[in-house]
């Protein structure tokens, strides 16, 4: 197989595009992809501060080290989840990697916050996915807005962004299908969120990570089990193996027919939201629902006999 | 004798032979983007030769949370 490009031995086939680069010309491919999805979207505009939050994976250490090498002013935000094993390994990935390239990095340690994920899923009967997910976009979004940076940027790649939405459009959810896409601007006490990544497939990313010597943290969260997005995501192999293109063409095709519509929906019945009560995060009920985890978390801990 | 490291199962498997990546892709059940295909330092595609004492590490690219 050779290089659409420069005719050299392949090592990246992408058959969603009906090409193959070599390693050179893949990375020219990458930063494109990057910094169409920049321009497009107004994601970064020049002099801005960017948080981008980092897992340890492929996708999130990938785009720290893409944007950086754009010139981007970027600092890592690392949530440390208090998973015995699994949160060690990963922060020792994202901390190795910032040191390594000289990168800034801010963590957040749910332990000190009282909220690791492992009372979380003792004390709290809902889907441990839920509530993590939940806490991490919280602490992203109020490290964002109290450390003043302009934007937050997560990892999110194209087949984390169809996987989304499909599950979205399973349920017909008009809220989260008004403002899904890879900008979400700054409003109600929410920093602007970016996900630059967004038409690379996790596949490209991790050709990138690979290329660059990335080490990452890829061992999979023993609480994810069973993920629903998962599922999501093999049944979208399925179909982009059978007619490859299929994932970008559905998330494009969402971004200029689908959103709009469902924006003037979410328009007219959308709720107000007002900040936290206790740690003024945006919230339409009072108290934010991390801080109701909490607080939740406390007192069935409290309660708990075999934590006397 | 070909050897193959899966990532992140952390499996070791040694098949007898394989001509090929794509052939080594199908008996893992594999497609062409569903993993890396790594040889030392270097990405393989499906068309690419597998000689005997090769070491292959497959990736997958999946993240599962």
């Amino acid at each position: 197989m050779k290089c659409r490009k420069c005719k050299a031995p392949a090592e990246i086939p992408l058959p969603s595009h009906n090409t193959a680069f070599c390693r050179d010309c893949f990375a020219t491919y990458f930063t494109g992809q990057v910094e169409k999805a920049i321009r497009r979207h107004g994601l970064i505009m020049p002099g801005e501060r960017v948080l981008v939050a980092l897992s340890g994976g492929k996708d999130s250490l990938s785009l720290m080290l893409e944007l950086s090498r754009l010139g981007y002013d970027v600092t890592g935000l690392h949530v440390d989840l208090g998973i015995p094993v699994s949160s060690p390994a990963a922060r020792a990935k994202v901390q190795g990697f910032c040191d390594l390239h000289g990168l800034k990095l801010r963590v957040v340690e749910l332990i000190k916050e009282g909220l690791p994920i492992p009372d979380v899923k003792k004390y709290i009967n809902r889907p441990v996915c839920s509530a993590c997910g939940k806490i991490k976009r919280h602490w992203f979004n109020r490290v964002a807005l109290e450390d003043g940076f302009n934007v937050l940027a997560t990892g999110h790649n194209l087949d984390d962004e169809v996987a989304r939405l499909f599950a979205n459009t399973l349920r017909w959810d008009a809220g989260y299908l008004s403002d899904q896409g890879p900008c979400l601007q700054a409003e109600s006490g929410f920093a602007r969120k970016i996900k630059p990544l967004y038409r690379l497939t996790e596949f490209e990313t991790a050709c990138y990570a690979f290329l660059n010597g990335i080490e990452i943290h890829n061992a999979p969260c023993p609480y994810s089990g069973g993920a629903s997005f998962t599922g999501h995501k093999r049944l979208w192999a399925d179909l982009e193996h059978q007619s490859p293109g299929s994932k970008i063409s559905f998330y494009d095709g969402f971004l200029k027919r689908g959103r709009p519509a469902f924006a003037l929906v979410e328009k007219d019945e959308g709720h107000a939201l007002a900040p936290c009560e206790t740690c003024a995060s945006p919230t339409s009920t009072g108290m934010c629902g991390v801080c109701r985890l909490a607080i939740a978390v406390t007192e069935r801990r409290a309660a708990d006999p075999d934590r006397q | 004798m070909i050897t193959v490291f899966v990532e992140p199962e952390n499996e070791t498997f040694t098949f007898e032979r394989h001509n090929t990546v794509l052939m080594l892709q199908k008996r893992l059940g594999l497609r062409v983007n569903d993993a890396l295909v790594i040889r030392g330092d270097r990405l393989l595609t499906s068309d690419d030769r597998l000689v005997d004492g090769d070491e292959i590490r497959i990736r997958k690219v999946t993240s599962t949370g």
